[in-house]
């Protein structure tokens, strides 16, 4: 970042089944605990961004700044809806910096919320692929289906096997088991993910993130605004967001390999160049990536360069990614366990990393976390987010 | 004289027995019965496109069906459109009876001859299902056939076509109840007597006239009187070779049989074509086709009754869970783009040679900015894929196929006709399919036809 930025307050709500939290619920519960860890009020917010990636399969909330407004009560200041798929948490973050780096504000709020449990799936996810996408194009797909298609042709080139794409699940449902916030808190065994019904092939219902409410909010301020006196901060090192392609063009160009996600590579580019990182293996302790089908972190380790091309298959065979190993990523349970509330999951990330870096992510703690790094993709492989954080300033 | 001057059939790929239909009855019949997400506009655009692409452009399209979709809205003029033919064509619709096709066909004849076209598609299809339950009551077959009728030269010229009326017809359908008469007293009064009618005008000699065709279910009854003029009725009269391969086939039955004619005979031949009146067709076989459609048909037989009910469901999805709404309207989005949709008008870089399907103005590999128009081929190899178990659909999963195209360019479609998902449907990386034109929503009420693919033979 030309301008350091500084994260001082983190808040979320549980993720999961919340069938007793409205929308607003929602945004009040994670608004309020990280304006209470950032020891301000809502008289103290300047500026404000919102995302929420899908109203209209939702309950229709979050179509603009106003349903972040609402709630908390405030008013009179610019609050800003953003949506950009499944990096719209990490936008809305990538936002608040740019326009505190501006000097447009001094206190900003970032806040990404997702309510999608109103409705049963077959009634938002699943409808709008069917109805709301265009009419012709990719028309057969669901979500898995739009990332099976990567995972098939990682195994036809690079040998990655079933079992190396349950493996994903299996450690990230371990990890989501110490996470008491997360949807999903059971560890399961590859012979579980295998086993449980197809989803798209050779994606099982295991190998995919399960459709979650939930929020997650962060406060920013100019680093050189913290006071230190009160604030333990979380400095953001590196943001890099890029739209590499389109929703369609993957499945229309026959350049696109469908063995990486150029978008991740391109904001992985722009976050390293702005962190002065250039060998992540090693410089980066923990790592939350978008797991929203476990072929997604395997296809992410390569895309962020924790590997070579072809090799993300022995990184998980060698429990590298596993907490206690080199380079542990998705501690929190990932996607597939803490689910994907669109607009809240990149949010929620950075809560998550951000928690590791203060050495308070209890049993689960990567221990001496100075530097990590989120990860979010989506649309369905167009955009995606990369954010480094430290706390060694 | 006109000319016919090549033609082409499609059939579905599945048949149905009558021991299937009805296991009791023991029926021996075989049925052609279209895919789900098939009809009549499909069938005939299958069995048209390889004409219109391989031959000259038509200027005239003639439609004939007994079964038709469409009301209020010429079938003729949207094949025309399907086929990228130019609008303003003289496009007519040729709809009553089975005996429609050859209607049209005898309609081509007379505006070739006349000189004022030159070059005439004409596409005849039957696709309709009996009540639930009655299939074995009905000898129902799904077929289209196309034509090209010319002045050029072709397999076979078309040297008569007269049409003779009748006052009487055995059964037909008024205000939407099917009527018919004493079977004696109707056959008699109707086929008989206008069969001898046409017959007598028609004076077909045995000497010049060397293959009989009749098109009717009651031919037996005119046997009589097609030996007494002499003709050797065990070998100038040609069985209907069509019928226990795949049905009655409604309009394009007539032409069936007369493209058995001509796969397989030589001289000339007269088709007399009956239902309520006659059409007496006279042609003379130039020569064989090197390759003989009807000889090479292959079908996958519908295992059981369930089967065969799932498949006709068209309307029903079987996900229980799954509301299904009308998509939005993609009419608008069809007209604006179908060069892309319905034509598969790509673009091609100039510099980099990279297709595009999806119009862009940089291309996305050299960020050249000049493209060429580029039609994309229909058939490619599989690049990947997968099989959607939740997206709802009448015989899931539905199998998603990423296709690089012969030549250049890619697609992304459902694979279809894979009601049984057996070794032969079933893709891997690598293999061959071809493009075909399907419906694309069992739930939608509107004509939203997108491609999809076939695997082929490997």
């Amino acid at each position: 970042m030309k301008k350091n930025i500084a994260i001082i307050g983190i808040g979320s709500t549980p993720f999961g089944d919340l069938f007793s939290y409205s929308y607003d619920d929602l945004v009040r519960e994670a608004a309020t605990a990280a304006m209470k860890d950032a020891g301000i009020g809502p008289e103290d917010l300047q500026a404000a961004w919102l995302s929420t990636a899908f109203p209209e399969i939702g309950v229709f909330k979050g179509r603009s700044g106003m349903d972040l407004a609402e709630p908390l009560g405030i008013f009179g200041i610019p609050v800003t809806r953003v949506s950009n798929f499944c990096a719209s948490g990490a936008d809305a973050i990538r936002n608040a910096a740019n326009a505190l780096a501006a000097g447009e504000c001094d206190v900003a709020m970032a806040l990404g919320v997702e309510k999608l449990r109103d409705r049963a799936p077959q009634d938002s996810i699943v409808k709008m692929m069917v109805e709301l996408s265009h009419p012709f194009y990719q028309k057969g797909f669901t979500a898995a289906g739009t990332f099976a298609v990567y995972a098939n042709r990682m195994m036809h080139e690079y040998g990655v096997t079933k079992e190396d794409i349950a493996s994903v699940s299996v450690k990230n449902h371990f990890h989501g088991s110490m996470n008491e916030k997360a949807h999903y808190r059971a560890s399961c065994t590859i012979d579980q993910v295998l086993s449980s019904p197809m989803v798209a092939n050779p994606l099982t219902l295991m190998d995919s993130c399960p459709t979650t409410d939930g929020a997650a909010c962060v406060i920013m301020v100019r680093a050189e605004d913290v006071d230190k006196s009160k604030h333990k901060p979380i400095n953001i090192d590196g943001i890099g967001l890029s739209i590499s392609t389109g929703w369609d063009l993957p499945f229309f160009d026959s350049g696109h390999d469908f063995l990486s996600f150029q978008a991740t590579r391109d904001a992985a580019a722009i976050a390293y160049r702005q962190a002065g990182i250039t060998k992540p293996f090693e410089e980066i302790d923990l790592v939350e990536v978008h797991d929203c089908f476990s072929i997604v972190e395997l296809i992410t380790y390569e895309d962020l360069r924790l590997c070579k091309a072809g090799e993300s298959k022995e990184l998980i065979r060698g429990k590298a990614t596993q907490l206690g190993g080199e380079i542990p990523v998705n501690v929190s349970g990932g996607l597939l366990s803490c689910g994907h509330p669109v607009g809240a999951t990149g949010v929620r990330m950075v809560v998550e990393v951000a928690n590791h870096l203060r050495g308070q992510a209890g049993e689960r703690q990567v221990k001496g976390a100075k530097r990590g790094l989120t990860h979010n993709i989506g649309g369905p492989g167009a955009i995606a987010s990369v954010i480094i954080l430290n706390n060694e300033h | 004289m006109s000319e016919l001057k090549t033609y082409n059939i499609a059939f579905p790929k599945f048949r149905v027995s009558g021991q299937v239909l009805h296991p009791r009855l023991g029926k021996k019949s075989q049925q052609t019965v279209c895919y789900v997400d098939e009809d009549l506009l499909t069938l005939s655009f299958r069995a048209a496109s390889q004409l219109v692409a391989a031959d000259c452009e038509p200027d005239a399209v003639l439609f004939a069906t007994s079964s038709p979709v469409f009301q209020s809205r010429y079938h003729a003029s949207f094949l025309t459109d399907l086929l990228g033919l130019k609008q303003g064509i003289l496009a007519l619709d040729v709809i009553s009876t089975a005996r429609a096709g050859t209607d049209a066909l005898l309609l081509a004849d007379k505006l070739v001859n006349s000189g004022q076209y030159n070059t005439i598609l004409l596409i005849a299809a039957h696709v309709d299902f009996p009540p639930a339950g009655l299939e074995y009551q009905h000898s129902f077959g799904h077929a289209a056939v196309a034509m090209i009728i010319s002045k050029d030269k072709g397999l076979a010229e078309i040297n008569s076509s007269e049409s003779y009326s009748s006052s009487l017809a055995e059964e037909f359908v008024y205000k939407g109840v099917k009527t018919n008469y004493d079977a004696r007293f109707s056959r008699s009064a109707g086929f008989m007597t206008n069969m001898t009618d046409a017959w007598k005008n028609t004076d077909p000699k045995p000497d010049q006239i060397q293959h009989l065709i009749i098109n009717s279910p009651y031919a037996r009854m005119a046997l009589g009187m097609v030996k007494k003029s002499g003709f050797d009725t065990d070998k100038q009269l040609l069985k209907d070779s069509i019928m226990p391969v795949a049905g009655h086939t409604g309009a394009c039955h007539g032409f069936l049989q007369m493209i058995s004619a001509i796969e397989n005979c030589k001289g000339s031949a007269l088709l007399f074509d009956y239902q309520n009146g006659t059409n007496v067709i006279g042609f003379s076989i130039h020569k064989n086709p090197d390759e003989s459609k009807l000889s090479r048909l292959h079908f996958t037989d519908i295992s059981c009754y369930q089967d065969y009910l799932a498949l006709r469901k068209q309307g029903d999805f079987k996900d229980d869970a799954y509301q299904p709404q009308e998509m939005f309207s993609s009419e608008m989005m069809m007209e604006r783009e179908k060069d892309q949709l319905m034509y598969l008008n790509g673009q091609e870089c100039t510099s980099c040679h990279a297709v595009y399907l999806i119009k862009t103005i940089r291309c996305h590999h050299c960020k050249g900015t000049d493209f060429t128009v580029k039609k994309l081929a229909t058939t490619g190899t599989v690049y990947t894929l997968t099989a959607e178990h939740y997206f709802p659909a009448s015989f899931p999963p539905v199998h998603m196929v990423v296709i690089d195209l012969d030549g250049g360019g890619r697609i992304t479609v459902q694979q279809t006709d894979n009601m049984y998902h057996d070794d032969e449907n079933r893709l891997n990386i690598g293999d061959r399919v071809e493009l075909v034109y399907r419906s694309m929503m069992e739930n939608d009420k509107k004509p939203n036809y997108f491609w999809k693919c076939v695997k082929l033979a490997q």
